[in-house]
């Protein structure tokens, strides 16, 4: 054999191992869908990608060579996410994995568009035996776990502490105001009553004492909550429309109105000015999710939280209500969509993503709070401030709302009847007459009128 | 005679045709299909299928219905001879099953983790969860949340979860068990019900009127006074009213929202000459349906005027020579000459834009979203949402298909009354003079 035929036959060789190789790998694609995420969420889908090159290592310990390509798509609100999702999977396009919020199941899981994720992952092994139980829970509907807790959080009520001081209080009343708005002894009155008293003495401008969310969100049901609302009936499991609690809320924001302390058009502003205005100091009181901090912070600039706001739980609405919070986790779900072995893959990835160490950064840069035992051990978490407040303070007193295929009507009949009591167009009464007209029109005996 | 070449005219028509099925008549008829149904996003738009829920086991003992609420949820997993023989028909791995056989052999589980936990003590268990997960399903046992893809198939599990319920017992459950749509009169009848649907009706007519009104008068006017200028100051008034309709209606909104923003141009002249100065796009419910009127009727008047132009000159100059010649002013010119002769286009305009209006959210969409709170929201922008965007992402596409078949039906009637009104008749009457 001459040399360069024995050249030829290594470059054959060569080129026929490399085929081979090349025949091997494997390209996987996932896609991941992620709502309600902005800058500081990012690592809802950046913890799939993480997970992503972990397990192709893996994969590559047992002599598998995969590729796994992670295709991410986020949203910052949910209007649009949740069309997306809904006419996607329709269509035959859904992503493979969803990160929504947890009260999507409901419908969703009815409409065929989600598989049950306990089929196809192991909630007694690692990581997923040191979740909370609670939020697994909340990730289940009808007897079956259908998500992976994302996050979770609660939602506060935020003082500005300069405007409460300048009308009489000092520090040490506004850090033990968070026990008082527990026990019940401060209520939603006493806070307008305080903000209204900013506005007289000119600490805050006409109309700014109080600022709430000025958009539809989960925040809403805490103030049904703070006067005795309950959302569904743990007995019966049949959703709940507690007309006297409603009457309550919307009364609440009608006289807030009529003391002057917010506009009676203020709902539909524009959420950006709302942050810029908390972080300038521009209002009395405001209310939030735990998540909104860190995007004061990273975003709006905010530099010292713990000393120029007080947060506290929303508080009671007077007699018969409580004070309250609401945590809305959002979760990891597998579509219908795609293959068996993708959705097998996806389970594997929104496993992974799970590990206390990947779901800590998430935690960390969204102020979000920890979904298991040992992510809450991390120091990364356990030393941050805000977290550790949020946690001792808030989320012990949450709840969330309800997993139902129904719940969405409801809350949309909500919302319609506090915006029409808040800018007068109807009365309180009327509206919580509507309200229960239309609830009951569009979901029957699915939902109880007290 | 030579038949005429009907064919031709055909093929000429035909891609016309067919793109007006597809998106035309195909959507109406779609639109009135979805009217009557219940279809949601938890329903879906394609077919469901059957599965008891623990909430209609629930459900049922409420309705007194216990003992079979009581069969339908009993144990979950059994290992008996049947279920083993059923895991070694699916294919499960042999020696598994024969472990399974072995040690499990006529156990029962209420749940499949607790199945799972014993499946996973044994020796040739699957390594792979979700092989695991698979291996259980033989064992399955109750119809508990089991998804049955047609009527028969959950017919015959659920008869043989409760044999005793007879066959009418078992069509209510699988009846209720059923996940999809179906159809339904009742969308129209929670229309009619709900109070809100007054009170958007309201602002529709409102909408409509005003913008209609403003639309055509200020075209109307338009049209007349670039008129009686000169050809090139004629062309420059007309460009420059034509710029609300040529800008991309996102853009359009946007320069609007920046107009009437807090600090935007109108808060900050108010403020100068000593008015209140806020948001007028959102900050009061008058100054938002002002903003809404005005921003939809500058991109409707530009179409009126360049209609009325168009038929303006078409009017003999004889005839306006004539009366000035007889002494006539200008404004007798318009209401004798002029008006008299712009029949047909004010109708086209009136009726068009009436119909264009009915059905246009974009605007409001992208403003004012239909507030402050939902003061300026309007039927078509109720529908959209209804139908397809809402925040709490329950997409009612029966319910809304029921408000976009309503206005169809309204436009349809309006479309008639304006044609009795402006006496369509008589404006394509035959001509009197034989040719």
């Amino acid at each position: 054999m001459t040399l360069k035929s024995k050249l030829a036959g290594s470059v054959a060789l060569g080129l026929l191992a490399f085929g081979t190789m090349a025949v091997q790998a494997e390209d996987r694609t996932i896609t991941v869908w992620a709502g309600g995420t902005g800058e500081t969420g990012i690592y809802r889908v950046d913890a799939i990608k993480m997970a992503a090159e972990l397990l192709q290592r893996e994969y590559a310990l047992s002599g598998k060579d995969i590729k796994i390509n992670i295709e991410t798509r986020t949203w910052s609100g949910w209007d649009d996410f949740k069309q997306a999702v809904t006419l996607a999977a329709e269509s035959g396009s859904a992503p493979n994995i969803i990160v929504s919020g947890h009260e999507d199941i409901g419908p969703w899981a009815q409409a065929g568009i989600l598989r049950p994720i306990e089929d196809y992952v192991d909630f007694d092994a690692w990581p997923l035996n040191q979740l909370y139980p609670n939020l697994i829970d909340v990730a289940s509907y009808e007897g079956q776990i259908w998500g992976l807790p994302q996050d979770a959080e609660a939602r506060a009520f935020y003082f500005s502490r300069n405007h409460m001081k300048a009308i009489g209080y000092s520090d040490a009343d506004l850090d033990a105001l968070p026990e008082r708005v527990l026990s019940g002894e401060y209520t939603l009155y006493s806070m307008l009553d305080d903000v209204k008293k900013m506005q007289d003495e000119g600490v805050v401008e006409p109309g700014n004492g109080f600022a709430p969310r000025v958009s539809n969100g989960p925040d809403y049901w805490q103030f049904y909550q703070s006067f005795g609302g309950e959302m569904v009936d743990p007995e019966t499991g049949k959703l709940v429309l507690d007309k006297q609690a409603l009457t309550g809320m919307y009364q609440f924001f009608v006289d807030a109105v009529d003391k002057g302390v917010v506009s009676p058009t203020y709902l539909g502003r524009d959420f950006d000015d709302w942050h810029r205005g908390v972080v300038s100091d521009r209002y009395g009181a405001w209310h939030g999710g735990t998540f909104h901090v860190k995007q004061w912070e990273s975003q709006f600039g905010l530099e010292d939280f713990f000393g120029t706001m007080q947060a506290t739980l929303i508080p009671s609405g007077g007699e018969g209500g409580r004070a309250n919070s609401i945590t809305h986790p959002l979760v990891y779900l597998l579509s219908s969509e795609g293959s068996e072995e993708d959705a097998e893959l996806s389970a594997e990835l929104v496993t992974i993503a799970s590990e206390p160490r990947i779901n800590v950064l998430h935690a960390v840069k969204s102020a979000h709070l920890a979904i298991g035992t040992a992510e809450a051990d991390i120091p990364l978490y356990a030393n941050d401030r805000w977290l550790g407040f949020a946690s001792k303070n808030l989320l012990p007193h949450a709840n969330a709302i309800p997993n139902s295929a129904d719940f969405g009507a409801y809350w949309t009949a909500m919302f319609k009847g506090l915006e029409a009591s808040w800018t007068h167009t109807t009365s309180v009464e009327d509206a919580v007459k509507n309200v229960e007209a239309e609830a009951v029109s569009a979901l029957g005996d699915k939902i109880v009128v007290r | 005679m030579r038949a005429r070449p009907y064919g031709l005219g055909f093929a000429f028509l035909g891609p016309s045709l067919v793109l007006l099925i597809l998106f035309f008549f195909a959507p109406v008829l779609l639109t009135g299909v979805f009217a009557f149904t219940n279809m949601s996003t938890a329903t879906g738009i394609g077919s469901g299928y059957y599965t008891v829920t623990p909430s209609l086991l629930r459900d049922l003992k409420a309705e007194g219905v216990g003992q079979a609420a009581d069969e339908l949820s009993q144990g979950a997993f059994v290992v008996s001879p049947e279920t083993i023989e059923a895991a070694r028909a699916a294919g499960v791995d042999g020696r598994f099953v024969d472990e399974i056989a072995a040690k499990l052999q006529g156990r029962s589980f209420e749940n499949s983790s607790e199945f799972q936990r014993a499946l996973k003590d044994l020796d040739s268990r699957p390594r792979a969860i979700r092989a695991l997960k698979l291996a259980m399903d033989p064992f399955t046992a109750s119809v508990l949340n089991v998804r049955y893809d047609t009527r028969d198939a959950a017919f015959s599990a659920i008869s043989a979860a409760a044999p005793s319920l007879d066959a009418d017992a078992v069509n209510t459950v699988v009846n209720r068990a059923y996940t999809g749509w179906v159809f339904t009169p009742s969308n129209f009848a929670a229309l009619v019900s709900k109070p809100d649907t007054w009170r958007v009706v309201a602002n529709t007519i409102a909408y409509v009127g005003a913008t209609l009104a403003f639309n055509v008068l200020v075209g109307l006017f338009l049209a007349i006074a670039t008129f009686y200028l000169p050809r090139s100051s004629a062309s420059f008034f007309n460009a420059l009213w034509l710029l609300p309709r040529i800008t991309p209606v996102v853009l359009y909104a946007i320069m609007w929202k920046w107009f009437t923003w807090d600090t935007g141009f109108i808060a900050v002249i108010a403020r100068d000459l000593g008015l209140p100065s806020f948001n007028y796009m959102k900050g009061s419910v008058a100054s938002a349906w002002t903003i809404v009127i005005l921003l939809n009727g500058f991109i409707g008047a530009s179409f009126g005027m360049i209609l009325f132009s168009g038929s303006l000159r078409a009017i003999p100059m004889q005839q306006l020579w004539a009366s000035e010649v007889d002494g006539a002013n200008r404004w007798q010119q318009i209401t004798r000459i002029i008006l008299p002769q712009m029949r047909w286009p004010i109708l086209f305009v009136t009726s068009y834009q009436t119909l264009s209006l009915l059905s246009s959210y974009e605007t409001i969409w992208l403003t004012t979203n239909g507030g402050p709170g939902n003061t300026t929201t309007v039927w078509a922008l109720e529908a959209f949402r209804t139908a397809l965007s809402n925040y709490t992402g329950n997409l009612q596409y029966g319910l809304g298909s029921a408000m976009a078949l309503i206005l169809v039906a309204v436009g349809l009637v309006l479309s008639i009354a304006y044609l009795f009104l402006f006496k369509f008749d008589d404006l394509i009457s035959s001509p009197k003079i034989e040719f």
